[in-house]
C-alpha cells in the first residue's frame, strides 16, 4: 500500500469508525424526514390557526361588506376567535382605526381590516396588524374579502345569492406535472422541485460539513504537532490528496447510506404514519395544507432521472467536494487553533453561502438568466447546476460547460491550497496577512 | 522512555528477540553501506526566507554508528536544518547525502526516524493505531508493524499484565506515557538514522536519563544517532562528534575530544578554600590576564587571556595568600567552547522562534 493509501485509510477508518459518524448517519433519514414533513404539517395547522379571524373589520362602505366578511371569515376558521365588525363611515375611519390600533397594541385583537370604497371598487383592502407579516394569514384575508367582493357584484348584477353562495364555495386544487425532454415525467412538478431542492440542499450540505471536517482536520494536525511528523515520511501534496478523498469517501459513504435508510423510512414507515394521521381532525388540517404536496405524493413524486444526469449529478459533487475541501484545507493550515478557524474561513463560507441564497430565485425561475449564470460560475456550480437540472431540462453543453469549469477552479485550487499547506502547515506563530500568504505561494518550494 | 533505567536489563534480555524480530529490507545491503562511511554529508547548503537567511552555506559529515550533536543557540538554524536532511523543506543550494545517496532519493525517509522538537499525537486516536499508522508511513506492513509495536509496547510498560495502554486513546494517557508513545513511532520502523530534534527538552530527569540510555543503545546497535540540543552538557556526555552553529552558520565541528583538546591551554579550573573566595576576585577581574570567568561559586572556570601566561595567573593567586585547593589547566568544557565561540551575543540574537 502507498503512503496516499495509508493516509487515506486512516482519514477514512478514523471517521467511520467514530460513534458521531454512526449517530449522523441513523439519525440523517429522520432529520430529511421532518425538514420536508414537519412543515407541510404544520404548515397545515397554522392555516387554521387559532387567531386568522381574530380581528375587527372596520366597514366604511355603507354596504353589508363588513359583515359577509366577517360571516365568511367565521365560517372558513371554526377554530378561530370570530371577527368583529364596526359599521364606520369614511370621515369618522381614521378615529376608529386608531381606536383600533389600541386594541391590537393591548392585545385584544390580532388586527384590523378596513373596508371602504375602494374595496367594493376591488382595488384595495386595508389590514394591519401583528400578523401582517405572516403571508399566509394575509393570504388568506385577502381571499376572503376578494371572493366576498366578487359574491357581492354578482348579487347586484341579479344573480340568486344561493348560487353566489354555490359558485363561490369553490375550492381549486391544482396538480402539476412536469414536461421535459422526454415527454411527461413520472411525478408530479412539486414532488420535482422537492427533489431539486433536496438534492441541491445535500450536496451544500455535505461540502459544508465535510469541508469543515478537513479544515478541523488540518488544524488539529498542525495544533498538535503531528504534522511535523507525519510531513517527515510523507509529501504534504499526498497527505492533502489522502485527506480529501479519505473524508470524500466518508461524505459518500453517508450520503449512501442516507439514501438506503431514507428509502426504506419511505416504504415501510411513512405508510404507518400516513395511517395514524387519518384522524377526522387531521384530514381538516391536510385539507387545509392541499397546495402543497402531501406525504404520499412526495414518494411517488421523486423524478426518474436518466443515468447520464444521475452521472453529472455525481461529478457536481465530486469536483464541489474536491474544490471546497481544499480551500478548507489551506484555512485549517493557516491558522494556528480552532479559535481562529472560523473567522479565517469567512471567505469560503461567503463562497459557499452565496451559492445557498440563491436557491430560492432560481427555484422560482430555473430558467432565468440568473439560474444560468449562477448554474455556470465554478463556485455556485456544484451546488445551482445540479438544482437547474432536477427542475428543468439543462442544454448538455451548458452541463458540460459547468463542469469544465468547475474543474478548472478545481485545478487553480489544489495548486492554490497545496502551497498554502506546504508552508502553513509547519508554521507557527501569528495568523499571515494577505501579502504573506502570497509570499508563501510564490515560494513555495 | 520512564523507567527505562530500572529497565535496561530487561532490555539486554529481550534484545535478542528484538533482533531476531526485525526485518532486514534488500535496499540495506552491505553493499549499499560499503559506498559511503557517513551516514549524513551536508555540503554548502544556504536556506534563505524572506527576512532573514535560516542556514548559510552550512557543511558537516556524521560518520555512520556515531552519535552526533548538532548544538546552537535558539534560532541558530538547527530545526531548519533538520528540516531540509528530511526533505521537508528544500535547501536554496547545496547538497545533502544520506547513506551514500542524495537525500531525496525515493523511500530514504523511510530510512530515517525524526522526533520533532515539537510533540504531538493524535489525541483521539488509539495508541495502537497510531503507532499504525507511523509505521505504514514509513513502509512497514501492517502485520510487521503491529508485531514490533506489540513488543515496544511490553517493552517500554504500556503493556502490562493488568493494563494495555495500547488499547487506549491518546488523550487518556499521562504525558510521560505519551512521549513514550512518541518515540517508539520514531523507532518503529527500525532506521538507520535517527534525529532527534531536542529530545531532552520538557523531559524528568527519569525519562531524560532513559532517553541517554536508549541513544547508547542505539549506538551499540550500529544506528546513527544526531541530536539537536543546547544542553551542553548532555552533548558532552553523549556525542562521539559535534557541530556548533549559530546565526545560520557552522561556528566549529569535529569529534569532541578533538574540539576540546583544540581549545586547551587557555582553561584553568581553580578552587580556593570558601572564606578565601571574596580576595580572588579582584584577581580575576583583571582583563589583561583573565578574558572570562565562570563563576560557580566555589569552583571558577577561567579563560586565560590571549597572550598572557596561566602561570602568571597562579603567581597573582598564590600573592594573595588565598587557600589554593586546586590549580589546573583542564580541557574546557563544551559549555566553556560553546560561550566562547558563540558568545552571548549570538544567543540572545537567536531567541526568536525555531532554529
Amino acid at each position: 500500500m502507498g503512503k496516499l493509501g495509508v493516509v487515506f485509510q486512516r482519514e477514512y477508518l478514523e471517521r467511520v469508525r467514530s460513534k458521531w459518524f454512526l449517530l449522523g448517519t441513523l439519525l440523517g433519514p429522520l432529520f430529511f424526514l421532518l425538514i420536508f414533513v414537519a412543515p407541510q404539517l404544520m404548515g397545515g395547522r397554522s392555516a387554521s390557526s387559532e387567531n386568522v379571524a381574530h380581528i375587527l373589520v372596520l366597514d366604511a362602505t355603507g354596504s353589508r361588506m363588513g359583515a359577509r366578511v366577517a360571516d365568511a371569515l367565521r365560517e372558513g376558521y371554526p377554530t378561530s376567535p370570530a371577527p368583529m365588525v364596526e359599521k364606520t363611515s369614511d370621515s369618522e375611519l381614521p378615529l376608529a382605526q386608531d381606536r383600533a390600533a389600541l386594541l391590537v397594541q393591548h392585545s385584544a385583537i390580532v388586527g384590523f381590516l378596513v373596508l371602504d370604497s375602494s374595496t367594493v371598487a376591488g382595488r384595495m383592502a386595508t389590514y394591519s396588524g401583528r400578523n401582517a407579516t405572516s403571508m399566509r394569514d394575509v393570504e388568506v384575508i385577502r381571499n376572503v374579502v376578494r371572493q366576498q367582493v366578487l359574491s357581492a357584484r354578482m348579487e347586484r348584477a341579479g344573480i340568486d345569492p344561493q348560487q353566489v353562495a354555490a359558485f363561490s364555495k369553490l375550492r381549486l386544487e391544482m396538480r402539476t406535472q412536469k414536461i421535459g425532454d422526454k415527454g411527461r415525467e413520472k411525478g408530479s412538478g412539486t414532488g420535482a422541485m422537492l427533489f431539486g431542492y433536496a438534492v441541491a440542499m445535500l450536496l451544500y450540505m455535505m461540502i459544508v460539513i465535510y469541508g469543515q471536517t478537513i479544515m478541523r482536520g488540518v488544524t488539529e494536525e498542525k495544533t498538535t504537532r503531528v504534522a511535523e511528523v507525519v510531513v517527515s515520511s510523507v509529501k504534504t501534496d499526498v497527505l492533502l490528496a489522502g485527506k480529501v478523498l479519505g473524508v470524500g469517501l466518508v461524505a459518500i459513504t453517508q450520503v449512501v447510506a442516507w439514501i438506503v435508510l431514507s428509502l426504506a423510512t419511505m416504504y415501510y414507515v411513512l405508510p404507518i404514519i400516513q395511517q395514524s394521521l387519518g384522524t377526522p381532525e387531521q384530514m381538516l388540517a391536510a385539507r387545509a395544507a392541499a397546495q402543497g404536496a402531501d406525504a404520499s405524493s412526495m414518494v411517488a413524486g421523486i423524478p426518474s432521472i436518466s443515468l447520464g444526469a444521475a452521472f453529472a449529478l455525481f461529478c457536481f459533487f465530486v469536483l464541489g467536494f474536491v474544490l471546497y475541501a481544499s480551500l478548507f484545507a489551506a484555512v485549517g493550515a493557516m491558522v494556528n487553533s480552532q479559535e481562529d478557524i472560523q473567522q479565517a474561513a469567512t471567505p469560503v463560507m461567503l463562497l459557499l453561502v452565496s451559492s445557498a441564497i440563491f436557491m430560492p430565485p432560481i427555484m422560482a425561475n430555473p430558467g432565468g438568466t440568473l439560474a444560468r449564470t449562477m448554474s455556470l460560475i465554478p463556485f455556485s456550480a456544484p451546488i445551482l447546476m445540479p438544482l437547474r437540472m432536477t427542475l428543468v431540462p439543462v442544454p448538455w453543453w451548458e452541463v458540460t460547460g459547468s463542469i469544465v469549469g468547475v474543474m478548472l477552479a478545481c485545478v487553480a485550487a489544489i495548486w492554490l491550497s497545496a502551497r498554502i499547506y506546504r508552508v502553513g502547515l509547519l508554521m507557527y506563530g501569528k495568523k499571515p496577512s494577505l501579502a504573506e500568504l502570497v509570499r508563501w505561494v510564490k515560494y513555495a518550494r | 522512555m520512564a523507567n527505562l533505567v530500572a529497565l535496561h536489563h530487561y532490555q539486554q534480555e529481550r534484545r535478542a528477540t528484538w533482533i531476531v524480530s526485525r526485518v532486514r529490507r534488500p535496499r540495506f545491503s552491505p553493499r549499499t553501506r560499503s559506498m559511503s562511511d557517513l551516514a549524513l554529508d551536508i555540503r554548502n547548503v544556504s536556506k534563505q526566507y524572506a527576512e532573514h537567511v535560516a542556514v548559510n552555506d552550512l557543511s558537516l559529515a556524521v560518520p555512520r554508528g556515531s552519535v552526533y550533536g548538532l548544538l546552537g543557540p535558539n534560532g541558530a538554524g538547527k530545526t531548519t536544518t533538520i528540516r531540509m536532511v528530511l526533505d521537508i523543506i528544500v535547501p536554496d543550494s547545496g547538497t545533502i547525502t544520506l547513506l551514500g545517496e542524495p537525500h531525496r532519493t525515493s523511500g530514504m525517509t523511510d530510512r530515517i526516524g525524526y522526533l520533532p522538537e515539537e510533540r504531538g499525537l493524535y489525541k483521539k486516536m488509539q495508541v495502537r493505531r497510531v503507532l499504525r499508522f507511523l509505521a505504514q508511513l514509513k513502509g512497514v506492513p501492517a502485520k510487521v508493524a503491529d508485531q514490533r509495536i506489540g513488543e515496544w509496547l511490553e517493552r517500554l510498560e504500556l503493556k502490562t499484565a493488568e493494563k494495555d495502554w495500547g488499547l487506549s486513546k491518546i488523550d487518556e494517557l499521562s504525558r510521560g506515557m505519551q512521549q513514550k508513545v512518541q518515540f517508539i513511532g520514531t523507532l518503529v520502523h527500525d532506521p538507520d538514522l535517527v534525529i532527534l530534534d531536542e529530545p531532552f527538552s520538557g523531559l524528568d530527569p527519569i525519562n531524560a536519563q532513559s532517553l541517554k540510555d536508549s541513544i547508547v543503545e542505539l549506538k551499540s546497535r550500529g544506528k546513527t544517532v544526531i541530536f539537536s540540543t543546547h544542553m551542553m552538557d548532555n552533548a558532552e556526555r553523549l556525542c562521539d562528534s559535534v557541530c556548533i552553529i549559530a546565526r545560520g552558520k557552522k561556528v566549529l565541528d569535529g569529534a569532541v575530544e578533538a574540539v576540546r583538546t583544540r581549545h586547551s591551554g587557555r582553561t584553568v579550573a581553580l578552587a580556593v578554600a570558601g572564606e578565601w573566595r571574596d580576595t580572588v576576585l579582584p584577581v580575576l577581574a583583571d582583563r589583561s590576564l583573565v578574558s572570562r570567568v565562570d563563576d560557580q561559586n566555589r569552583h571558577f572556570e577561567i579563560e586565560v587571556a590571549a597572550g598572557a601566561d596561566p602561570q602568571l595567573l597562579l603567581h597573582r593567586v598564590i600573592e594573595t595568600g588565598a587557600e589554593i585547593q586546586r590549580f589546573e589547566l583542564v580541557l574546557p568544557s563544551l559549555h566553556q567552547i560553546f560561550l566562547e565561540t558563540v558568545g552571548a551575543r549570538g544567543v540572545e540574537e537567536g531567541m526568536s522562534g525555531h532554529g
